[in-house]
C-alpha cells in the first residue's frame, strides 16, 4: 500500500451525501421501511383467514407469545442453542486472544476481548436463566447452523490458504473454482446431495459395510445431512473472506516473525492466524446467518425432526397465509442474530465484517 | 362421533346423501361398461368452424399426455397455454390469493384444484360459473359426479381426473403385504414411512388408524373428533417413524428405496407398478381417502368462454378423455371409457388400480368438507406435524 | 499497469510466493495441506459431477432420479420444457436489470466512502452490511409485507410480481456491490485524479478516463457476484414472486414432482459458461502480466 498521506480521502461537503443517497435510499425504502412494517404486522391482528393484505395494527403482543408458544419447540432450541454456540464461540475467542496477548496488543485484541466476554456473560446468563432441561430434543435451526459453520471454517480455512499463499500464478483460477459450483442453482445442488446420498446408494453403502453406519443407517432424512447440505451451501462465503483477510497479510511481517520465531508453525500461530482472525469472523457471519434462517437443506434432506425455524416461516407466510404469526417469529430471529452481530461489530469494529 | 355437526351452508347435500352418492360413485365405476358408440359430439366440433383464440390452463404435473397438448390446438385453432406448475393446493392458492383478490387475471383461464380447494375459491368468488350452455359433452359427465359436495350446483366446476389415496409400498422393503394403515406406524419401518402433505389425504388415514369408521368419516369431522389421529399422527413424526411429508415427490422417494411404504395416490402408482414390479399399492382394511376429483374451474376474470367450453369439450370426448386416463392411470370423470382405453391400452384396462375391485370401492371414503372455523385449525395443527 | 493493478487490490507480487509458505511446509506437512485443500474443492464439486452426470441420463421413468443410461437427447434438445425456458430466461433478465441498477448505485456509495471522509460514514459502513446479516427468510417475509400492504400509500407496486422481485434483488445487491468495489477501491491513490484535473481534464473526463478504468476491476468483480446473487436467488424471491416463476422457483416446484433433465443441462450449461469465463480471465491475466513484467 502506498503511504497514508497521499490517498487519504478528500474531506466532503456534500458530494459524499450524493453520491451514496440513490443507493443508501433504496436501502432504506426497501430494507428498512420492509422491516419496520414486518414489525407492524407481528402486532397485527388478521380479522380473515384468507385475507392478508387487510391487517389491523393492535399492539397485539400476544401474537409473539402465541407464536412462540406454537412453535416453542424449534424456537426453544433454536434460541438455547445459540446461545451454546455464541459461549462456545466466545471462549475460544478469548482463549486465542489471551494467549496471544502478550504478543498481539493493539486495541482491536481488547476490543474482541471485551467482545467475546460480553458475548460469553450474555450467553451464559440466559442459558442459565431460561433452559430447562437439556437434551429431549437435541438439534435444530443455530445448533445445525453452528456445526454447518465449525465445518466450513475447517474446510475452508485450509483452503483458502492454500488458495493464497501458494496458488502462485493460478490464484484467481483457483479461488473461481471455489466459486463456479455455486452458479448452478442451490436448489439443484442440494436435489443432488440427495441423489448422492439417498439409502441405496453407492454412499451409504460403502458407510454401511465399512461399519460407520450401522445395517439400517441412513444419511438423508438425519440432522447430519442436514447440517452437511448447509455446511456444502455455504461454504464459499466462508472461504472467501478468509483467503482476503490472508491475502492481505503483509510478507514482511511474516518474514520478521520467521526471524523471531524458531519454528514456522508458531509464525504462524502467532501471526497468520490472529491476522486472519477477522476473515474467519466475517466468513461466521456470512455462513451462520443465512444457515440460521434457512428452510431448503431442511425440507429437501431433512425429516419432521429436524425442521427449522426457516421452515416454519415459510409455511405460515407462504401456505398458511398467516402473516402475523410468521411477522413474529421472523422478528424474533432477526433480533436475535442483530444482537449477536452488534456484539461482534462492536468486537470487530464493521470494516471487518466482510473483509 | 359427536353429534353437533356444523351444517354446512355452501351444501345443498347432506353428508349422509353424499356418502350415499359417492358410494353410487363407486358402484358406477364397477358397473359393466356400456359403449357409448363413437363419439359424435366431439365430431361435431372437429368438422365445424374452429374456433380459434388462446386459452391458457393450469393444471398438475404429468396430467396430460404429450398428444393432447399437440393435438387440441390443431383440432380446435385455439393456441393453448398449457402450464403445470400446480404442485400443492395451499402453495396454489398462497400464490394467486393477493391477485384474485385484487380482481387481477392470474393468467390462466382454467385451473384445475382438488374439491377442497374449489369449494374455497367458489366461495369467495374467485371463480365464474362454467360455460355450459356451449359446451356439448357435459352429457358425458359420469352420472355419480353431477352435484357434487363441493359445488353442490354443479355450476362452477368440471372435475378433470378423479383418483383414491391408499398406502404404496416396495415389497422388496417391507418383505410383507402391506394390508393396513398399523403397518404404516409399525416400528420395523422406522424412518421409512412417508405421508402426504396434503392433510386430507393423510387425516383420512390418520383418522381411520384411532378408530374411527368410514361412516363417521362421512359424516363429519369435528376438530375434537381429529385430536387423536393428529397426536398419532404427531408422535409418529417426532419419533422418527416419519420419514417425510412430501407432495408428489414421494415417487422418487419410492423409486429410490428412500421410502419402504407410504401413503399415496393411486394414479401415480398405477404408472409407477408398469415399471417397478415390486411395487405394490393397496387400500387397507381399514379404508382410504376417495374419490376425490381434481376439478377444472373457470376464473372469475376470464373472458374466453368459447375457448374454456372447447377445452372442457374436447377433454369430454371419450376418446380424448381414454387417452388421458390412459397417461394418468388416475380414474376419467367420463362415463364409459372403458373400450376406449382398452384400445389404446389394453395393459390400463386391466390394471386393478385403475378399475378397482368392488370390496376396494367399498373401504373408500371421501374426508368431508370442514367449517371453516375448524378448518383453520386443522391446518394449523397439521402445519405443526409436518414441520412446517 | 502493475502499479494501477496493486492499488486496485489486484494479485499480490510474485515475491510473496518465494518467501512464505514457510521451508518446513515445503516438505512433507506441505503435501498433507495440499491434499486437504485438493479434497476440499473435490468437495465442492461432487454435486457438480452428478449434475453433470444426469444431464446426459436416458430416463426411463419421468423422474430423472435413478441411472438408466447414457444419452445426448437431453443436449440436443436443451428447450425441450417450455416452463423451464421461460423461467430461465426470466431470471437472465431479472439478474441483469438488478445487477445493472445495483452496480450503478453501489459503486456510487463505495465511491463516497473510499474517496471522501464525511460525517455518518461509519453508520453508513454498518447499515451497508445489515442486509447481509439479515437472515434471507426475514428480507423476504418483511418485503413481502411491504408489497402487500393496502393501507400505506406507497410509491411501490401494490403486489408481488416482477417488479417486487427485482426490487428485492437490487437491494441486496447493492450491499454486495457497494462493499466489493469499497475492498478494492481501500488504499486507492486518489491523487491520480488531481494529477488528471492539473493536466487539464474537466471533472467528466477525469471520470470517465481516470476514475472509472480504476474501478472497472472491482465494478467487474461486483457486477459478476452479484449476477450470479441473482440469478441464484431463491429465498427472497419466493416471498415475493407473485404469479412469477424464476429458474429456481421452477426447480423448487420440479422438486416437488420431477426434475426434467433439462434443468441438469442448463445447470451445466451455466457451469460450462462461467468456467469459460473464468479461464479466460486467469489467461488474459497471466499474458497481461508477462507482458508488463518483460
Amino acid at each position: 500500500m502506498a503511504g497514508a498521506a497521499d490517498t487519504a480521502p478528500k474531506r466532503g461537503r456534500f458530494a459524499p451525501y450524493g453520491l451514496l443517497s440513490p443507493g443508501i435510499i433504496w436501502l432504506i425504502l426497501f430494507f428498512l421501511v420492509p422491516v419496520a412494517i414486518l414489525l407492524r404486522a407481528s402486532l397485527s391482528s388478521q380479522p380473515e383467514r384468507f385475507v392478508p393484505d387487510d391487517l389491523r395494527f393492535k399492539w397485539k403482543w400476544s401474537n409473539f407469545s402465541n407464536a412462540l408458544n406454537r412453535f416453542g419447540p424449534q424456537f426453544q432450541d433454536a434460541m438455547r442453542n445459540a446461545l451454546i454456540a455464541a459461549v462456545v464461540v466466545a471462549v475460544i475467542i478469548a482463549a486465542v486472544v489471551v494467549l496471544r496477548r502478550g504478543l498481539w496488543h493493539s486495541t482491536r485484541a481488547r476490543r474482541l476481548l471485551i467482545g467475546a466476554l460480553v458475548a460469553g456473560f450474555f450467553g451464559a446468563y440466559i442459558i442459565t436463566s431460561t433452559v430447562d432441561g437439556w437434551g429431549d430434543h437435541f438439534q435444530r435451526s443455530f445448533l445445525y447452523a453452528g456445526i454447518a459453520t465449525l465445518l466450513c471454517i475447517a474446510i475452508g480455512y485450509p483452503l483458502a490458504y492454500v488458495i493464497a499463499f501458494r496458488g502462485g500464478a493460478y490464484k484467481n483460477l483457483l479461488l473461481g473454482l471455489v466459486v463456479v459450483p455455486f452458479f448452478t442453482t442451490y436448489l439443484i445442488r442440494t436435489i443432488a446431495w440427495k441423489t448422492i446420498l439417498f439409502d441405496n446408494g453407492p454412499v451409504v453403502d460403502i458407510l454401511q459395510s465399512i461399519g460407520v453406519l450401522g445395517d439400517s443407517g441412513r444419511l438423508l432424512a438425519t440432522p447430519g445431512a442436514v447440517i452437511g447440505g448447509l455446511a456444502y451451501n455455504f461454504l464459499p462465503f466462508m472461504v472467501l473472506p478468509i483467503y482476503v483477510s490472508l491475502e492481505k497479510i503483509d510478507v514482511n511481517l511474516v518474514d520478521a516473525a520467521r526471524d523471531l520465531y524458531s519454528s514456522p508453525a508458531r509464525a504462524f500461530r502467532k501471526v497468520v492466524l490472529p491476522l486472519s482472525l477477522p476473515g474467519i469472523f466475517a466468513g461466521t457471519l456470512l455462513t451462520f446467518i443465512p444457515a440460521s434462517g434457512d428452510f431448503i437443506n431442511a425440507e429437501l434432506l431433512g425429516s419432521p425432526t429436524t425442521s427449522m425455524i426457516g421452515n416454519v416461516v415459510q409455511n405460515q407466510f407462504l401456505v398458511q397465509l398467516d402473516y402475523p404469526t410468521a411477522a413474529a417469529l421472523s422478528f424474533v430471529l432477526m433480533a436475535i442474530i442483530t444482537i449477536a452481530v452488534l456484539i461482534y461489530a462492536k468486537a470487530l469494529g464493521t470494516e471487518d465484517l466482510t473483509g | 362421533m359427536s353429534n353437533d355437526r356444523t351444517p354446512q351452508p355452501k351444501s345443498g347435500l347432506s353428508r349422509r346423501e353424499f356418502l350415499t352418492r359417492g358410494a353410487a360413485a363407486a358402484g358406477g365405476l364397477a358397473a359393466a361398461p356400456y359403449l357409448l358408440g363413437g363419439s359424435p359430439a366431439w365430431a361435431a366440433v372437429d368438422e365445424g368452424a374452429k374456433v380459434g383464440g388462446k386459452v391458457d390452463v393450469l393444471n398438475w404435473t404429468f396430467y396430460i399426455d404429450k398428444k393432447s397438448k399437440k393435438d387440441f390446438p390443431k383440432q380446435t385453432g385455439i393456441k393453448l397455454k398449457y402450464s403445470e406448475t400446480l404442485d400443492d393446493n395451499n402453495t396454489f392458492f398462497a400464490k394467486y390469493q393477493e391477485q384474485f383478490a385484487n380482481d387481477d387475471h392470474i393468467g390462466f383461464d382454467i385451473v384445475t384444484p382438488t374439491t377442497w380447494m374449489a369449494a374455497r375459491l367458489i366461495e369467495l368468488g374467485y371463480v365464474q360459473p362454467m360455460p355450459f350452455d356451449l359446451m356439448e359433452n357435459r352429457g358425458n359427465l359420469r352420472a355419480e359426479l353431477e352435484n357434487p359436495a363441493w359445488d353442490p350446483t354443479g355450476e362452477y366446476t368440471v372435475p378433470w381426473q378423479t383418483g383414491y389415496t391408499g398406502i404404496a409400498y416396495n415389497i422388496e422393503a417391507t418383505g410383507r403385504e402391506i394390508t393396513s394403515v398399523e403397518d404404516l406406524f409399525d416400528p420395523k419401518f422406522e424412518g421409512r414411512v412417508g405421508w402426504l402433505l396434503e392433510m386430507r389425504d393423510s387425516m383420512t388415514l390418520a383418522l381411520l388408524s384411532t378408530g374411527m369408521t368410514r361412516e363417521e368419516i362421512a359424516a363429519g369431522v369435528t376438530f375434537n373428533d381429529a385430536k387423536p389421529a393428529f397426536d398419532r399422527l404427531e408422535k409418529a413424526a417426532q419419533g422418527g417413524q416419519i420419514r417425510r411429508f412430501t407432495g408428489n415427490s414421494y415417487v422418487s422417494d419410492l423409486l429410490s428405496g428412500d421410502f419402504a411404504l407410504n401413503v399415496a395416490w393411486s394414479g401415480d402408482v398405477a404408472q409407477l407398478t408398469l415399471e417397478e414390479p415390486n411395487l405394490r399399492f393397496v387400500v387397507p382394511d381399514e379404508g382410504g381417502h376417495g374419490f376425490w376429483a381434481d376439478v377444472m374451474c373457470m376464473v372469475s376474470t376470464s373472458k374466453r368462454d368459447k375457448q374454456v367450453a372447447a377445452w372442457l369439450d374436447y377433454f369430454y370426448d371419450p376418446v380424448n378423455a381414454a387417452r388421458v386416463a390412459g397417461y394418468t392411470s388416475y380414474i376419467s370423470p367420463v362415463a364409459d371409457i372403458e373400450d376406449e382405453l382398452a384400445a389404446i391400452d389394453p395393459d390400463a384396462a386391466e390394471n386393478t388400480i385403475l378399475f378397482p375391485e368392488q370390496d376396494v370401492l367399498d373401504r373408500l371414503v371421501q374426508f368431508p368438507l370442514l367449517d371453516p372455523d375448524d378448518e383453520e385449525r386443522f391446518d394449523e395443527r397439521y402445519a405443526e406435524i409436518t414441520g412446517g | 499497469m502493475t502499479t494501477v493493478e496493486r492499488a486496485v487490490g489486484g494479485p499480490a507480487p510474485v515475491e510473496v510466493q518465494r518467501s512464505f509458505p514457510p521451508p518446513w511446509l515445503r516438505r512433507g506437512g506441505s503435501w498433507l495441506l495440499n491434499i486437504y485443500a485438493v479434497l476440499g474443492l473435490v468437495y465442492l464439486f461432487i454435486p457438480i459431477f452428478v449434475i453433470v452426470a444426469f444431464s446426459f441420463n436416458a430416463e426411463e421413468t419421468k423422474f430423472n432420479f435413478t441411472w438408466d443410461g447414457f444419452t445426448f437427447d437431453n443436449w440436443a434438445h436443451p428447450f425441450a420444457e417450455q416452463g423451464l425456458v421461460d423461467a430461465f430466461v426470466l431470471s437472465l433478465e431479472i439478474a441483469a436489470i438488478a445487477t445493472a441498477v445495483a452496480v450503478v448505485l453501489g459503486g456510487l456509495v463505495a465511491l463516497a466512502l473510499t474517496r471522501y471522509r464525511f460525517r455518518g460514514s461509519a453508520l453508513v459502513n454498518l447499515f451497508l452490511v445489515l442486509p447481509l446479516t439479515t437472515p434471507e427468510i426475514v428480507l423476504g417475509a418483511s418485503l413481502a409485507s411491504l408489497f402487500i400492504a393496502k393501507t400505506y400509500p406507497s410509491p411501490v407496486p401494490d403486489s408481488r410480481g416482477f417488479l417486487a422481485i427485482l426490487i428485492a434483488h437490487v437491494m441486496f445487491c447493492v450491499s454486495f456491490v457497494a462493499l466489493t468495489v469499497k475492498a478494492r477501491l481501500r488504499g486507492f491513490d486518489w491523487t491520480l485524479e488531481d494529477a488528471a484535473m492539473d493536466l487539464g481534464a474537466g471533472p467528466v473526463r477525469t471520470f470517465t478516463k481516470v476514475t472509472l478504468p480504476l474501478m472497472l476491476p472491482g465494478i467487474m468483480a461486483a457486477a459478476l457476484l452479484s449476477f450470479a446473487l441473482s440469478l441464484d436467488d431463491f429465498i427472497i424471491t419466493l416471498f415475493n414472486s407473485g404469479d412469477q416463476t424464476t429458474f429456481p422457483i421452477y426447480i423448487y416446484g420440479a422438486a416437488q414432482r420431477a426434475i426434467p433433465p433439462q434443468i441438469q443441462v442448463l445447470s451445466s450449461m451455466i457451469l460450462i459458461v462461467s468456467v469459460g469465463i473464468l479461464a479466460t480471465g486467469t489467461f488474459v491475466g497471466r499474458r497481461r502480466e508477462r507482458a508488463a513484467t518483460s
